[in-house]
């Protein structure tokens, strides 16, 4: 970096600001460089570990083997049709359950908040299944509901409610006291204390909630699919693992990574969309 | 106690009972503490505030006048004595609240523009849209924010959020406008400039005050009385006139030699409370 004299910066000087600009730019360059440098150099060691006989290339195929892998079963029409349906039945069990979990939780969790006898009633019982895994339920589920999607469905429910749930409860507690003053002092309407002070009050608290709530999500589905299933992308991973396809097992997993990234950065987006004024 | 008869009022002398915004006779509050004492926050409140008046509550920390503003905003409940707001009732219609507040700490409401925290505290009264805009762009200029009412309040500074929140007060016209020490949040500068403000929005809005300090040369520099509160329990021990009319320019007032020697009386009454508490 060349430094400019102090004496000679003057106020609006291109060369200074672009240099400013410059020295940022960099800045965040290297920063992305040991973010994506770093995964790479990962893969890089597990390729060369497979090259070299190190490692058992029937349990660990090299990247470069699971890519080529991949790339032929997509090129396949009814291979990629297979892997399309798998994928299709995940979403629709996954995106059902959320929405349910979802709604259910931020209605149950809210009023809850704002309304004593049902949290005096509800509190217990819900904080004291809620360290119970979800997963040890779904035997009674599939009781409940039968072995179709319902079931699954219903166990992504019961993840994201317990999370969106206990969220929005903790959301509206714990909310600066001055908006509910605010609401009273003004002799604000019932209505308008709701939706445009309490519910908004409580919504970092909501929208965290949610993004857990996309995690357990797509565990839990996914664990249901290994169990129960003859679609879906966990029957697809276990059913390669069974098969000892080992490849295709890698490739599923890569694809629900896949589903899970675009979800967080989804529920990134959300969140700035949501609240703005909350620092990111 | 300072005489009664102003040296300089601008204002014709109001001491009727019909111009009597707010009569608080012989309030109390009591608390009850975990380990099941009764302590008496307030004692025997009494007082009256005339319409067009700034009244400060003065008092150090702790003697119960945020307390006591609470309780005239609506937000606390008292257990003896009473408040008559005939008056205010009289003049509150659906178009006005008979008392807005505005809090110590930051209340706007982050996640709504401008226009719309003013509009929240209207929602209680009845107005149509545009007279709800009306008042929005009246209060928005009045406190000198017209260029950031489709803001919000997180890209304004600390004493701008403060102005919205005595815009949307004064917004709602109310009869009685309580300020719990509005200023103490801000850095010295910018206070001085805000109670000058302060000083011309009150003036534009005719508006009737309660205002809680803790501040002796901002209750002088406001107000057009000062009660002077006494600690646990808090009792009101002296109320000052403050004789320096309500078209009073900041600077100005603080020249005055009875600024000096009204400062220095308060300062003696707060001194024995606080060395009360000490002993």
């Amino acid at each position: 970096m060349t430094a400019i004299p102090l004496g000679e910066i003057e106020i609006g000087s291109v060369p200074f600001v672009a240099q400013v600009m410059r020295a940022r730019r960099r800045e965040k360059l290297r920063r992305m460089g040991f973010s994506i440098g770093f995964p790479l150099l990962l893969l890089a060691m597990w390729q060369a570990a497979a090259s070299a006989g190190m490692i058992d290339v029937r349990f660990f195929p090299s990247p470069m083997r699971i890519l080529k892998t991949s790339i032929e079963t997509l090129q396949a029409p009814d291979e990629r049709a297979l892997i399309e349906a798998h994928l299709m039945a995940t979403l629709s069990r996954l995106v059902l359950g959320y929405l349910l979990g979802a709604v259910l939780g931020i209605i149950v969790g809210v009023t809850m908040a704002v309304y004593m006898p049902f949290r005096a009633s509800l509190a217990p019982i819900i904080y004291a299944t809620f360290p119970t895994p979800k997963l040890a339920i779904f035997p009674l589920l599939i009781v409940i509901f039968g072995l179709g999607d319902a079931s699954k469905a219903a166990l992504v429910t019961l993840g994201v409610f317990y999370m969106t749930c206990i969220n929005s409860l903790a959301g509206v507690q714990y909310a600066n006291p001055i908006y509910q003053d605010v609401a009273q002092a003004f002799r604000v309407p019932a209505s308008t204390r709701w939706f445009k002070i309490i519910i908004p009050s409580a919504l970092p608290s909501i929208v965290t909630g949610l993004k857990l709530g996309i995690g357990q999500a797509l565990i839990l589905v996914v664990s249901a699919e290994f169990v129960s299933s003859n679609d879906g992308l966990g029957y697809f991973i276990w059913n390669s693992w069974q098969t000892l396809d080992i490849s295709r097992m890698f490739m599923g997993l890569v694809i629900v990574s896949v589903v899970g990234g675009i979800a967080v950065v989804g529920g990134n987006a959300l969140e700035r969309y949501l609240i703005p004024w909350a620092k990111h | 106690m300072m005489a009664a008869t102003s040296l300089q009022d601008e204002r014709p002398a109001r001491r009727t009972e019909a111009d009597l915004a707010l009569s608080v006779r012989g309030l109390r509050k009591l608390f009850v503490t975990a380990r099941s004492q009764i302590v008496e926050a307030l004692s025997d409140i009494s007082f009256e505030v005339r319409q067009g008046e700034v009244v400060a509550l003065l008092g150090p920390s702790g003697c119960g006048k945020s307390t006591l503003l609470r309780i005239l905003a609506g937000l606390d409940t008292y257990d003896g004595g009473m408040i008559d707001w005939s008056l205010g009732e009289e003049l509150n219609n659906a178009k006005r609240l008979r008392a807005a507040t505005v809090f110590q700490q930051d209340s706007t409401l982050p996640w709504m523009n401008i226009a719309n925290n003013l509009k929240v505290g209207m929602s209680g009264l009845r107005l149509s849209r545009a007279e709800q805009d009306e008042r929005i762009r009246k209060y928005i200029s009045i406190v000198g924010l017209s260029q950031f009412v489709e803001g919000f309040p997180h890209e304004l500074s600390g004493g701008m959020r403060q102005r919205v929140s005595i815009a949307r007060a004064l917004a709602t016209e109310p009869v009685l406008l309580l300020m719990d020490e509005p200023l103490s949040a801000l850095d010295a500068q910018t206070r001085v400039v805000m109670q000058q403000e302060l000083l011309r929005m009150w003036q534009r809005t005719a508006s009737t005050v309660v205002y809680v300090t803790h501040d002796i040369a901002e209750a002088l520099t406001l107000a057009d009385r000062v009660i002077v509160m006494t600690c646990r329990p808090g009792r009101i021990k002296e109320i000052c006139d403050v004789p320096f009319g309500r078209n009073r320019d900041v600077l100005d007032v603080r020249r005055r030699a009875d600024f000096g020697a009204l400062e220095v009386d308060l300062w003696k009454m707060i001194a024995e409370e606080v060395g009360d508490r000490l002993q």
